[in-house]
């Protein structure tokens, strides 16, 4: 994001619209780098991370201009290792939390605040999380996907420590070759921007990395172009989406944000290269 | 997962991709007959207007250049006659846009008026700066591109010392490479480290004449000793623990402009006084011998004098409906004609003031993007979303 903060638009919002209203400035403690966000209607609050501070902030949803979140949940305690992307679990009350360099996912109670200690954290080399994003809960199957590295990883929902993914959606017919980015859950179905961006970053914080050699090609260039795509959180293997949207018609480049909107049959799409926000009728993927 | 690996892993990827996903092949070389997933948007918002990030002048070229985010774009503007007449938007002498520029989410901006160079950061995740000749024009390749860390958005040209320095917003740090830096090469030097203070570091300004440079900082702090890794980037190195976050005030530091290492700061401005509301570019006037600060937050031009430290309050605060100061990401000095440049991004507008300008000033000329008066969404790769179901309304954090 260029300015840290977070606009808020009009569902109807067509073409070149303005926000109606926005969350932004020092008091918000919002950061530059906000890779899931999550609207919770049970406490009418919005959550967002700051990967930047290791911090998950929560505002109240009807939240304008320079205004402070109404709980932080930030500190030592809290093992959050640069959370970059959030999820919510309705039913069970709780913030799932990617953090992306600790390879790991931290899940919250939902008021959690301040210094506080995470109910649980998947961790460890036996999970194979990697470049960990989109989170997605099906209280229903009590089960956790989770967008990661080229693939999407099936845990169960209260799995805690070193534990392996009991399935993994991936390979070529999954059409997912690098990054899938948000991820939402819909009755028993999972929905991935699977990005397909080619990030090679060349430094390991701010050291060289010792193999790099040429300036690697843009990005965004990367001809694979991304794709939303619903599977079953039962799916496992390399399995192709059972719904997707993608093609040139679409507009789709590297679509990375993803919202759903079941009542009216919509999808929202955010996508990098366009530099915008696409909204899709597809009645038909919400049966 | 090193690029030669990567390349076979894409390329078998698109081998088998054309094997097992054929109406994505077909689709993709024949739009005129859409596959089934093939769905166009019923709505699609977007800014099709180049948005400002960071602004430079060239007082001795006659040249004002910004960098565009939204379009992926650099455009230079005749430093006079590029303003805008009445309402209109402003026609640049030149943009540079395509997919052969190198150009993305483009952040920090400088001219080098001696070598007729311009510089700009891909702060996201392109990972580099593209630097293209004055003379660049359209879809062109850059005359240089040098990889930077993750989230590189500041830049600062030392003259003297022949060196470009880079702020690194994640890492906490400033790196520091020689002014031909061309494709891979390690910093010379960098500053980094608990002393430094350094805590999200945007823009950066190099005084020459006090040797000196200065880091806006936003606060955001994630530790540097076992900070590896980055933001969106991935990371070889796992993080086991954090160093716990924190969120401090913001600030400007200013150090010697040969600092490397664990270094205090010269000076700090921080504290309740100063106004600092995330602060974004930061340039030296030497005309008045003062620091202004695009102080994004309140839209503001905050002006400091250059020896002010610790909790100190502006010399002089340019903000008001006069100024149309609109969230803004850059501030450029131009000492010789005493002007300076205020790059906004809440509209499609650059200004000209002059550099000794207070208060509720209005500028002396605008550059605009886009007719006066056009919406702004404000995007800047948005890389996620909610529905807010009750209000009926897209929260698009950008």
């Amino acid at each position: 994001m260029t300015q840290p903060r977070i606009a808020v638009f009009a569902r109807l919002a067509n073409g070149n619209a303005a926000p109606t209203r926005v969350i932004s400035g020092q008091k918000s403690m919002l950061g530059r780098t906000i890779h899931g966000l999550a609207y919770d209607p049970v406490h009418d609050e919005i959550v967002a991370p700051n990967a930047l501070a290791d911090a998950v902030l929560v505002f109240r949803a009807a939240a304008e201009g320079s205004e402070r979140p109404v709980r932080v949940i930030q500190g030592s305690q809290t093992h959050m290792v640069t959370p970059h992307a959030v999820s919510l679990d309705l039913r069970n009350g709780e913030i799932l939390v990617a953090s992306l360099t600790g390879r790991r996912i931290n899940v919250f109670r939902w008021d959690a605040n301040g210094n506080a200690a995470p109910v649980r954290v998947i961790e460890g080399p036996r999970t194979g999380l990697g470049h960990v994003v989109g989170l997605a809960v099906d209280p229903e199957r009590n089960l956790l996907a989770v967008a990661n590295s080229q693939e999407i990883l099936i845990f169960n929902r209260t799995d805690n420590g070193d534990v392996a993914p009991r399935a993994r959606i991936a390979g070529p017919k999954t059409g997912i070759t690098d990054e899938p980015w948000q991820m939402e859950f819909y009755k028993g179905k999972i929905f991935v921007a699977a990005s397909n961006h080619f990030h090679d970053n060349l430094y390991n914080g701010v050291t060289l990395r010792t193999d790099a050699k040429d300036v690697p090609d843009d990005p965004w260039l990367n001809p694979t172009l991304g794709f939303v795509g619903m599977w079953n959180i039962t799916d496992s293997g390399d399995v192709p989406p059972r719904a997707m949207i993608r093609g040139p018609y679409s507009n789709l480049l590297h679509p990375v944000g993803l919202a759903l909107n079941p009542r009216t049959g919509e999808i929202y799409v955010s996508d990098s290269v366009r530099n915008g926000v696409l909204s899709f009728l597809v009645p038909q993927f919400f049966p | 997962m090193n690029k030669l690996a990567a390349g076979c892993v894409f390329a078998f990827a698109l081998l088998v991709a054309a094997a097992v996903l054929p109406r994505a092949s077909s689709q993709e070389s024949n739009p005129t007959k859409p596959a089934p997933e093939d769905i166009p948007p019923v709505r699609t918002i977007a800014d099709p207007y180049p948005a400002f990030n960071g602004v430079a002048v060239d007082a001795a070229n006659g040249l004002v250049a910004m960098s565009d985010p939204n379009r992926k774009s650099l455009l230079l503007y005749d430093r006079v006659n590029g303003a805008s007449r009445g309402a209109s938007a402003s026609v640049p002498l030149r943009q540079i846009v395509g997919p052969d520029t190198f150009l993305g989410m483009i952040a920090g901006i400088l001219l080098d008026s001696e070598h007729r160079e311009v510089y700009t950061a891909n702060n996201d995740i392109e990972d580099t700066v593209v630097v293209m000749p004055y003379e660049a024009s359209g879809n062109v390749k850059p005359a240089r591109v040098f990889s930077v860390p993750h989230q590189s958005w500041g830049l600062a040209l030392g003259q003297a010392r022949e060196e470009i320095a880079v702020t690194v917003e994640v890492q906490n740090t400033v790196v520091f490479y020689r002014r031909q830096v061309k494709g891979v090469e390690a910093p010379i030097r960098i500053i980094r480290g608990p002393a430094t203070g350094l805590a999200d570091p945007h823009g950066i300004y190099w005084d020459e004449s006090h040797d000196e440079i200065g880091v806006a900082n936003h606060g955001n702090f994630r530790g540097v000793v076992q900070n590896t890794g980055g933001g969106c980037a991935p990371s070889a190195v796992v993080e086991d623990e954090a160093e716990a976050g924190e969120s401090r005030p913001p600030s400007v530091t200013i150090f010697s402009a040969g600092a490397k290492g664990d270094t205090k700061p010269l000076r700090v401005i921080q504290g309740a006084r100063t106004g600092l509301d995330w602060p974004m570019g930061v340039a030296y006037d030497p005309k008045h011998d003062t620091v202004a600060v695009a102080n994004n937050g309140d839209s503001s031009i905050l002006i400091f004098s250059r020896a002010s430290n610790g909790d100190v309050a502006p010399v002089r605060i340019l903000r008001g409906n006069h100024t149309g100061i609109n969230h803004p990401m850059g501030v450029a000095i131009d000492p010789q004609n005493g002007e300076m440049w205020v790059s906004n991004w809440g509209d499609h507008s650059a200004l000209a003031f002059d550099s000794g300008a207070n208060g509720n000033a209005t500028p002396k000329r605008v550059v605009r993007s886009a007719p006066e008066g056009t919406p702004t969404p404000g995007f800047g790769n948005p890389m996620a979303l909610a529905y807010d179901s009750k209000r009926d309304a897209l929260l698009v954090p950008n």
